[in-house]
């Protein structure tokens, strides 16, 4: 019987330690033989909330560093993936901020608070809790192929 | 990630292959910055490569489309597969840019003389 596998990993708050988790992450659904059809959108979460976190919550602090959990359960159909970002920085709701306006033009268009949105409109599930001095954000989604 | 680059006539073909996150999309906007600055002004985006885009890419292709507004100056995107045209169409960017299927029909509506 296959069970929920959950892989625990440690990361600096740096661009390298965001494509060491990607790469983690692609590895993990490699390894069990998911396409890249169903699983890119908990790829693009995770690189959204990692950017989010490296860059406005260590803020280039020295020795910041980024603990993820990776649970992958393919014992039910359709497989399900859950991921953790937990990170010692000033605690910070990003599901507080309020969703960018996604009808303006090219001209006056934010750049800002898209990745959250995008990590919302992609997952199934997405919840914040501030935990032992540490914010958590935890998101996941059953790995069907996304219906547009 | 890796790019590659093409130029077909007035047209520069950019075509960014592998992921592109927010770490990788640095490298994207360094080039589509310098051939920008080098005076390009016809730019297709071919993204047939793309495993995925957050929306760190999402800005790279919004600067491009700001910088490319005023005619002749075009930018066109082409070859979105299901992942990347699902990435745009969450952010509401597919009514900004110019979409093509492939880099043919893409060169077609960049302008300028065919190669």
């Amino acid at each position: 019987m296959s069970r929920p596998e959950t892989r625990q990993l440690n990361v600096p708050g740096t661009d390298q330690g965001i494509a060491a988790a990607l790469d983690a992450l692609a590895e993990s659904f490699a390894v069990h033989g998911l396409s890249k059809a169903v699983t890119w959108p908990v790829e693009v979460a995770l690189d959204e909330v990692l950017a989010n976190v490296v860059r406005h919550g260590l803020e280039g602090r020295e020795g910041g560093s980024v603990e993820i959990e990776l649970t992958l359960d393919t014992g039910v159909e359709p497989p399900f993936c859950r991921v953790v970002v937990a990170d010692d920085g000033p605690e910070f709701d990003p599901l507080s901020v309020a969703e960018p306006d996604t009808t303006l033009g090219v001209e006056d268009r934010p750049v800002g608070g898209l990745g959250i949105a995008l990590v919302r409109r992609l997952m199934d599930e997405v919840a914040y809790e501030r935990r032992d001095g540490r914010n958590r954000l935890s998101f996941g989604r059953r790995l069907v192929a996304v219906e547009a | 990630m890796q790019i590659g680059e093409d130029k077909v006539g007035e047209a520069l073909v950019i075509a960014p292959a592998g992921r592109v996150d927010s770490v990788s999309s640095a490298e994207l906007e360094r080039v589509v910055v310098a051939r920008l600055d080098g005076g390009e002004r016809r730019l297709v985006l071919d993204l047939s490569g793309v495993e995925y885009i957050s929306s760190a890419g999402l800005r790279v292709l919004l600067m491009a489309a700001k910088r490319l507004k005023a005619p002749p100056a075009a930018l066109v995107l082409c070859g979105l597969g299901p992942s990347v045209r699902t990435v745009l169409e969450l952010a509401g960017f597919l009514p900004l840019f110019t979409v093509e299927a492939g880099r043919e029909q893409a060169l077609a509506r960049v302008g300028g003389p065919a190669a």
